[in-house]
């Protein structure tokens, strides 16, 4: 790589109200450093889009904010709380969900099902109350319904409900984590890959509820190869190359920035080793 | 009235029309079995000496597929340990209600049923703690190996179990068992009270079991599990503690399996280390995913078919036609494993409820 003399300007860390913060992530797997001192910050109410070439680390680092990974070093913080090390269901509790790459199937459930997992915490999920306070299951389990319910039907999509979620198309599926992650009503909702291996209708519609979502508040912070896509959708956006964070700008910044277009030239040239971490 | 109201919405649970039809052949066919067995009784050929012990083990391996299907069924944990923890309900019978106890203790029923839910629970946990973090993978292997420990703790501590040579078990309540001789035929010939106390105190419990089940299956906890089974990283990316659940789910199991041991105590009247050969496990396995995994009628159906062919097998052998039946028996639960998963690839009566609390879609209806 030295071949390539490239400037990592980093990102913005100089955000007023910021959600999510990583800073000096660090991650390697054996020999190969996935994510190496990776800094970035999220502000509440934006839509923060990363992008990067295969192999950039954009996986990795979801994984590692999300507690799906223990980093090698640095910090993640939500809402000002340090999440680093926490296992994923506590990082969740602090307010960031995320989905995931390849859709969840969850067999043997139906969306109506798949929905209500979404709310946390649930009265019922504890054996005790389902037998001393069975009322208080009932009505929380009676919001939950509705909420899934409405969702679905918000999303386009409630004459699936009564589905076997295995039965859904990628698309179908994509729409389901979209709706359950909200229903978790997050302070931040990380997608990952929004519309890979979606239909362009789908993805048009899938876009728009992002941004109707984001203008009611909800920030958002998503990794989508579709340039296209994400230049119409996200601002500002995260430029990943090789574990670490390139620049951060505007659609328009990033779409004219040489460091970019070398960093994915230079990828489609091929003889750049490890995908690290990145599916 | 409910069950007719679940019944006509679940066809849009996931289950396709012809499996309600091939669900009413299977209760036609143990509704056959059952009046054949009453034809043999009424003329003689079984006795109810025979036909109430019989029963109340069918009551008995259905809380064993219960606890099983809490684990596999639910929440996707393979445990190959259900011998011993079966194992340690018999032992809690052993050692502290009987005459013949190694300890010295004598104590009665509610003793040993407290005993098998303590120490159950402490080996769940042992089990448990260092496994239940990791992939399922890791919990079936040292769960393998933790039923030959103790099985083999069992048979080599002579001085605490009586080793090989096994504990004889006093009658279940003896009391009742004269006090119901005594009020209905003190003269006639014994009735088999002994089988019929057993009968209806493993009813009540199996009853009670499979109430409690109902209610936590069809409850945002059942849901939960079954999601944990199909995405543990889901879950967790949910925000749910899935370590704390499946443990959960592991400690419940657990203690049902305990249970069943207690009352194959009292039924089989003796208990020795070589009940906990890990055969009996695998018979459990099988009831689990005969009857249906993830459904509590389909462990009570498939814990049924288990003594069904244990038990025909025996009869088969004795109308002399110079086979050996109990011999074949395995190959002819293989043969049943072979015939359900080619036509009923999810079992006699698989789960086909969505898992939400019921009072919250009366209004649905």
């Amino acid at each position: 790589m030295s071949e390539r003399e490239m400037v990592y300007e980093g990102a913005n860390m100089a955000k007023a109200d910021v959600v999510l913060r990583a800073k000096d992530l660090r991650k390697s797997f054996g020999g190969l450093v996935a994510t190496d001192d990776a800094s970035f910050a999220v502000e509440r109410g934006s839509i923060t889009g990363m992008v990067g070439p295969n192999g950039a680390g954009k996986s990795t680092l979801f994984n590692l904010v999300s507690g799906f990974y223990t980093p090698d070093g640095g910090s993640v913080s939500v809402n000002d709380t340090d999440v680093t090390g926490k296992p994923p269901h506590d990082v969740a509790r602090e307010g960031l969900i995320r989905t995931f790459q390849t859709p969840r199937k969850l067999e043997g459930m139906t969306v109506r099902e798949a929905m209500m997992v979404g709310a946390t915490p649930q009265t019922g999920e504890s054996i005790l109350p389902l037998f001393l306070s069975p009322s208080t299951v009932t009505s929380e389990e009676r919001a939950n319904l509705d909420r899934a319910e409405q969702l679905l039907e918000r999303f386009e999509i409630a004459h699936l409900i009564d589905e076997p979620s295995t039965d859904l198309s990628g698309g179908q599926l994509k729409l389901v984590e979209l709706a359950r992650g909200i229903t978790t009503d997050p302070d931040i909702l990380l997608l990952d890959e929004p519309v890979a291996g979606v239909n362009p209708t789908l993805a048009n519609d899938i876009k728009r509820f992002i941004r109707e979502l984001n203008e009611e508040g909800q920030t958002f912070l998503i990794i989508e190869h579709d340039m296209p896509f994400i230049m119409d959708l996200a601002e500002p956006i995260i430029v990943l190359d090789q574990g670490r964070v390139l620049m951060e700008g505007t659609p328009e910044e990033v779409r004219t920035d040489q460091r970019v277009i070398d960093a994915y030239l230079g990828g489609a040239e091929g003889g750049r080793p490890g995908s690290g971490g990145d599916e | 009235m409910a069950e007719v109201a679940d019944e006509a919405t679940d066809g849009t649970d996931g289950t396709d029309d012809t499996g309600d039809t091939g669900e009413r052949w299977i209760f036609a066919v143990f509704g056959v079995v059952a009046l054949v067995l009453l034809v043999l009784l009424a003329t003689g050929r079984i006795t109810l000496a025979y036909l109430l012990p019989t029963v109340a083990l069918v009551g008995m391996w259905a809380l064993l597929a219960l606890g099983l299907n809490v684990q596999w069924g639910y929440a996707g944990l393979i445990n190959f340990s259900v011998a011993a923890f079966w194992g340690v309900g018999m032992y809690s019978v052993a050692l502290f209600t009987t005459a013949g106890s190694p300890l010295g203790i004598n104590q009665g029923f509610f003793v040993a049923v407290v005993v098998a839910v303590v120490a159950s629970t402490v080996l769940a946990l042992l089990i448990g703690i260092p496994t239940l973090r990791l992939r399922t993978d890791y919990l079936a292997i040292a769960s393998l190996g933790l039923a030959e420990v103790v099985r083999l703790v069992i048979l080599n501590e002579r001085n605490i179990t009586a080793g090989s040579q096994g504990i004889s078990v006093d009658a279940l309540f003896p009391g009742l068992v004269t006090f119901l001789d005594a009020l209905f035929a003190p003269d006639a010939p014994a009735f088999p009270y002994r089988g019929l106390v057993d009968l209806l105190l493993v009813s009540i419990a199996v009853a009670l079991v499979y109430l409690f089940l109902r209610r936590v299956h069809r409850s945002p906890w059942g849901r939960l599990m079954r999601t944990i089974r199909s995405d543990e990283d889901l879950a967790e990316a949910l925000g749910k503690n899935t370590y704390q659940y499946k443990m959960q789910a592991f400690v419940v199991g657990s203690i049902l399996m305990a249970l069943a041991g207690v009352f194959y105590a009292y039924q089989f009247r003796y208990v020795a280390p070589g009940d906990l050969e890990p055969i009996n496990t695998f018979y459990v396995w099988v009831a689990v995913i005969l009857g249906g995994t993830g459904s509590n009628r389909g462990a009570v159906v498939g814990a049924f078919t288990i003594i069904l062919i244990r038990e025909g097998t025996r009869f088969l052998g004795g109308l002399g036609l110079g086979l050996d039946f109990a011999a074949l028996r395995l190959l002819l639960v293989g043969l049943l494993i072979i015939v359900v998963v080619r036509y009923r690839s999810e079992g006699l009566l698989p789960p086909r409820r969505e898992l939400i609390w019921p009072a919250a879609r009366e209004d649905d209806r």
